[in-house]
C-alpha cells in the first residue's frame, strides 16, 4: 500500500477515536452540566425537591394536633391553590405537605405515593387533585417525574402498567438515571425561550392534554385506578381523597368523576361547581384558573378540605356526602 | 429499537465491535442474529412471521432457478406474489377492505352484514421487506439475478437490521452481492458513516421532531379552527417534519450500514428543490420510487403506449404508492393528487428536468422560473400532505376549506418563527448539497473540520431534542 494512502487511512482512524472521544467527554460535560443547572437554576426542581423532602418527614399527628396532610396535584392545584392563604385557613384542623408538578397524572402519583410510603411518609390523608384528563391519562410525565419519583424498579412497574414497548422502558430508565436525558426537554424550551419570542403563549396552545374518554370506558379506567390507590394510602394508614378542581367545560366529566370516586368508596372533594365559575375565573387555556379563580377556589377548598380529612376511619359508615351542586347528579345516578 | 434511542446506539457499538472481528461467513450469521434480535425487540411475534416469509421466498427462488420450463416458473412466480401480497394484505389492509366494503353496502342501503375485523398490529417494517422479498423473486425469475446460495445469505438480504425497519428499499441486485462477498474495514467509509449517523440524528432529533409539535398542533387542532395560517403552519411544518423524520431514518441507515462496510442506495436528493412533481419523485424515497418505476409502471406498460396510456398507468401507480403507505382513503387520495399532477406535467412540459440541471448558472428570468417553478412544486406537495396527515378525508377537507378564512393570532408568529428557525437551516444544507452533490455537508472536507461539525452536530442534538417519544413517521407504514 502507498504510505501517502496508509497516512490518509491512520489519519482517518485517529480522527474516528477523537470523535469518539468528544462524544463521551461531551456526554460526561452535558450530563455534570446538567446535574448543576438543575441544582442551581431550575426552579422546579428546587421546589419539588424542598416538597419531597418535606413531604418524606411526614408522621401521624399525635392526639389534638392538627392532621398531616399530603396533597400532590399537578399545574391545576399549582395555578389553582393559593398555598399561604388556604394553610392560615385550615391551620387548627390540619398541615398541608404540598406536592405539585405540572403535567402529572394518576400513575406519576401513584409510584411517587409508593416511593414516598417507602422512604417512611405517614400521612394522615393524602389529598389527589390531577383533574379528569390527566387522572384518566396513560402516560407519565417524561422528565422530573422518572428521577424525582421513581425507583428503578418503579420505573419497570411504571412501563409495564402502560404496556411500554421496550425502547421507550429504556428510555425511562435511562431518564431516571441520567439528569441530561431527564430533563433535555426543559432544557429546549429554556433555549427555545430566549430565540422565540412568546413561546410561552404558543406552547401552552401546542402541548397536547389527554381527552377524557366517554360511556362505559370511563369507569372502566377510573375504577380499578381508584381502588389501586385507596389499597396503597390505606396499607400505609392514610385516607385518601380526590380532589376534583374545576375545568372550564368539564362540568359532565366532573361529574362523572365524582360519581366513580363515590362508587369506588374515596371520598371525593369537589369544592367548586365547575358551572359556577366563568370564563373570567379561568387563564386563556380555560383549563387553569386565574389568581380570581384561585382565591374563590381555595376558600372553598378550605371550607370542604377539614371536613373530609376529619372522617377518616369512618369511611366503610359514612353516608354519601357531597358538598357542591354535583350531589343530585350522583344521587340521580344512583337511581 | 429506534434509531435515535440511545438502546439503539447501546446494540450497535458492539456489534460493530465483534462484527469486524469475524470472518465473512461469521460476520453473515452474526449480522443475521442481530438483525433478527433487532426485529424481535419490537415482539418476537413479528419475528417468527419474517423468518417464515423469508423462508418461503429463498425456497421459491430455488425452485423459480431450478426449473427450465417458463409455466413452472411463472406458477412459483405467481404463488410467492399471491403469498407476500396477501400477508401483507391482511396485516396491513384487511380491516380497511372490510370498513370500505361495509361503508359501500351502507350507501346501497344493506345494512348490518356481518363483516370480520381482524384485531392485529403491523408488523414492523412489512411493507419493506414485502417489497424487498417480491423484487427479489421477480429478478430470480427474469434472469437478471441468481438466486442467494444460503438462507443465510438471503436473510440477510432481507433482514440486515439498518434497512428492515423503514428501508431504504434495497435492490436485490445491489445488497445480494455485498452480502456475498468479503467486506473489508476501510476507515474512510467508516468515517462517513458516523458523519451520516449524525446528520440523520440532527434531522431527526432537531429538525423533524420541533416540526412535528407544530404540525400535531395544526392538525390537532390546538392552534384554533382550520385558517389560512393553521393551514400553512400545519402543512409546511408537517412537510419539513416528515423530510427531516424520512431522510434522517435514512442517512442512520445508510451511515449504520456503512460501518458495517455495506453500501445502501440514497433515499433523499433535496427533494424541496424540485422544479416538477416528476422531479421531485426522483428525489423523495428514492429507493420506493425506483422500486415502483420497475416493477409496477414498466410493467403496466410505462410510457410506452402513448400519452392517455402513460397518464393512466402513471394515476394507477401514484394511487398504489399512496396506498402502500397506509391503509386509509386519505392516502388514495395523496397518491391520486400526485397522479393527476404528474401526468398533467407530462402533457404541458414534455421536456423531462434532471436532478442538477438547477445548479446551472442562469441568467435573471431564468432564476426567478426556477424559484417559482420550486415553491410551486412545494406547495402542490405541502397541499396534498393534508390527505397524508389528517386521520380521514372529512378530516382533511375541512382543515383545507380553511384556507379561506385569514383570521390571525399572535402565537401564530411565534408558530411560523420556530418553523422557520428549524426548517430554514435544513433548507441551506440542501442547497448546499445541490451545489456540491455531496451526500452530507462538507463531505471532502478536512477530517478535522468534519470531526468539528459532528461535535457542532451533538451540542444541536443536547440544545433542541425533544423529550417526547417520537417514532418515525415511516415506521408505520
Amino acid at each position: 500500500m502507498p504510505s501517502s494512502i496508509s497516512d490518509s487511512k491512520s489519519r482517518c482512524l485517529l480522527y474516528c477515536k477523537v470523535l469518539a472521544g468528544i462524544c463521551a467527554s461531551l456526554l460526561a460535560v452535558i450530563e455534570i452540566s446538567s446535574i448543576y443547572l438543575l441544582k442551581r437554576h431550575s426552579p422546579t426542581y428546587a421546589r419539588i425537591s424542598r416538597q419531597y423532602s418535606e413531604a418524606g418527614k411526614i408522621r401521624p399527628a399525635g392526639p389534638g394536633e392538627p392532621a398531616n396532610v399530603l396533597m400532590v396535584g399537578n399545574s391545576l392545584l399549582l395555578h389553582g391553590v393559593e398555598l399561604d392563604r388556604l394553610r392560615t385557613l385550615t391551620s387548627a384542623r390540619m398541615n398541608i405537605y404540598p406536592i405539585f408538578l405540572e403535567a402529572t397524572g394518576y400513575y406519576d402519583w401513584l409510584y411517587a405515593l409508593r416511593e414516598l410510603f417507602r422512604q417512611g411518609a405517614r400521612p394522615q390523608a393524602v389529598v389527589l387533585g390531577v383533574g379528569v384528563n390527566y387522572f384518566l391519562a396513560d402516560g407519565v410525565r417524561q422528565d422530573y417525574a422518572p428521577m424525582l419519583f421513581f425507583s428503578a424498579g418503579d420505573t419497570l412497574a411504571v412501563s409495564s402498567d402502560l404496556h411500554l414497548d421496550r425502547t421507550a422502558t429504556s428510555n425511562l430508565l435511562l431518564a431516571h438515571s441520567s439528569t441530561f436525558w431527564d430533563t433535555r426537554s426543559a432544557i429546549r424550551t429554556q433555549v427555545l425561550s430566549h430565540v422565540v419570542p412568546h413561546l410561552e403563549d404558543l406552547f401552552m396552545l401546542v402541548n397536547q392534554r389527554p381527552t377524557v374518554p366517554e360511556g362505559r370506558e370511563f369507569e372502566e379506567i377510573v375504577m380499578p385506578r381508584l381502588r389501586r390507590m385507596q389499597e396503597l394510602c390505606e396499607a400505609h394508614g392514610a385516607k385518601l381523597i380526590l380532589l376534583v378542581p374545576p375545568t372550564l367545560s368539564a362540568e359532565s366529566a366532573i361529574g362523572e368523576m365524582a360519581y366513580a370516586a363515590h362508587k369506588a368508596g374515596v371520598d371525593v372533594s369537589v369544592p367548586i361547581d365547575p358551572a359556577a365559575l366563568s370564563a373570567n375565573f379561568y387563564q386563556r387555556d380555560g383549563m387553569h384558573l386565574n389568581s380570581q379563580g384561585a382565591v374563590v377556589f381555595t376558600s372553598a377548598l378550605a371550607k370542604d378540605l377539614p371536613d373530609k380529612v376529619a372522617t377518616h376511619n369512618t369511611l366503610a359508615s359514612r353516608p354519601v356526602r357531597q358538598s357542591s351542586s354535583l350531589a343530585p347528579e350522583i344521587a340521580d345516578r344512583e337511581h | 429499537m429506534l434509531f435515535d434511542s440511545p438502546a439503539y446506539f447501546i446494540f450497535l457499538i458492539p456489534v460493530v465491535i465483534i462484527y469486524w472481528r469475524l470472518n465473512r461467513q461469521q460476520q453473515n450469521v452474526f449480522l443475521l442474529l442481530a438483525s433478527y434480535l433487532f426485529y424481535g425487540w419490537w415482539d418476537w411475534r413479528f419475528l417468527a412471521l419474517m423468518i417464515c416469509s423469508t423462508t418461503v421466498d429463498f425456497l421459491i427462488a430455488q425452485k423459480i432457478s431450478a426449473n427450465n420450463g417458463d409455466t413452472n416458473r411463472k406458477k412459483w412466480l405467481i404463488f410467492s406474489l399471491i403469498l407476500n401480497f396477501s400477508v401483507l394484505g391482511v396485516f396491513k389492509y384487511f380491516n380497511f377492505f372490510a370498513d370500505s366494503l361495509s361503508t359501500a353496502l351502507d350507501t346501497l342501503g344493506v345494512h348490518n352484514i356481518p363483516l370480520p375485523v381482524i384485531r392485529i398490529l403491523l408488523p414492523p417494517g412489512i411493507s419493506f421487506y414485502t417489497f424487498q422479498e417480491v423484487a427479489y423473486i421477480v429478478d430470480v425469475y427474469k434472469g437478471r439475478l441468481e438466486p442467494a446460495k444460503s438462507f443465510i445469505e438471503y436473510g440477510l438480504f432481507v433482514s440486515l437490521f439498518p434497512h428492515l425497519i423503514a428501508g431504504p428499499i434495497q435492490r436485490p441486485g445491489h445488497l445480494v452481492p455485498q452480502v456475498q462477498t468479503d467486506r473489508r474495514f476501510d476507515a474512510d467509509r467508516f468515517f462517513d458513516g458516523l458523519m451520516l449517523i449524525f446528520s440523520g440524528l440532527v434531522r431527526k432529533c432537531v429538525v423533524a421532531d420541533n416540526c412535528a409539535l407544530l404540525a400535531n398542533a395544526a392538525f390537532g387542532g390546538q392552534l384554533g379552527a382550520p385558517n389560512l395560517w393553521v393551514v400553512l403552519i400545519g402543512t409546511y411544518a408537517f412537510a419539513w417534519q416528515v423530510y427531516g423524520d424520512f431522510s434522517g431514518y435514512s442517512d442512520i441507515a445508510r451511515g449504520s450500514a456503512r460501518l458495517l462496510g455495506f453500501h445502501f442506495m440514497i433515499n433523499f436528493r433535496q427533494p424541496f428543490l424540485s422544479r416538477r412533481l416528476q422531479d421531485f419523485w426522483r428525489r423523495w424515497h428514492i429507493s420506493l420510487s425506483t422500486w415502483l418505476r420497475d416493477y409496477l409502471y414498466i410493467p403496466l406498460g410505462g410510457s410506452a403506449g402513448g400519452e392517455w396510456k402513460t397518464s393512466v398507468n402513471l394515476l394507477k401507480t401514484m394511487i398504489l404508492a399512496g396506498l402502500w403507505h397506509g391503509a386509509n382513503w386519505t392516502f388514495v387520495i395523496f397518491g391520486a393528487i400526485h397522479g393527476v399532477v404528474l401526468g398533467l406535467e407530462r402533457r404541458l412540459f414534455p421536456t423531462a428536468v434532471k436532478p442538477g440541471d438547477a445548479a446551472q448558472p442562469r441568467p435573471v428570468v431564468a432564476f426567478f422560473s426556477l424559484w417559482g417553478q420550486r415553491i410551486l412544486t412545494f406547495n402542490i406537495f405541502c397541499l396534498s400532505l393534508a390527505f397524508f396527515r389528517a386521520t380521514s378525508l372529512h378530516a382533511a377537507i375541512q382543515f383545507l376549506s380553511g384556507l379561506s378564512n385569514f383570521a390571525w393570532r399572535s402565537e401564530y408568529a411565534s408558530a411560523l418563527f420556530m418553523l422557520s428557525i428549524f426548517s430554514m437551516p435544513l433548507f441551506a444544507v440542501d442547497l448546499l448539497l445541490e451545489a456540491s452533490n455531496q451526500e452530507y455537508p462538507f463531505a471532502n472536507a478536512s477530517y478535522a473540520f468534519r470531526t468539528g461539525l459532528a461535535s457542532v452536530a451533538l451540542v444541536l442534538l443536547t440544545l433542541f431534542s425533544g423529550n417526547a417519544f417520537n417514532a418515525f413517521v415511516y415506521f408505520r407504514f
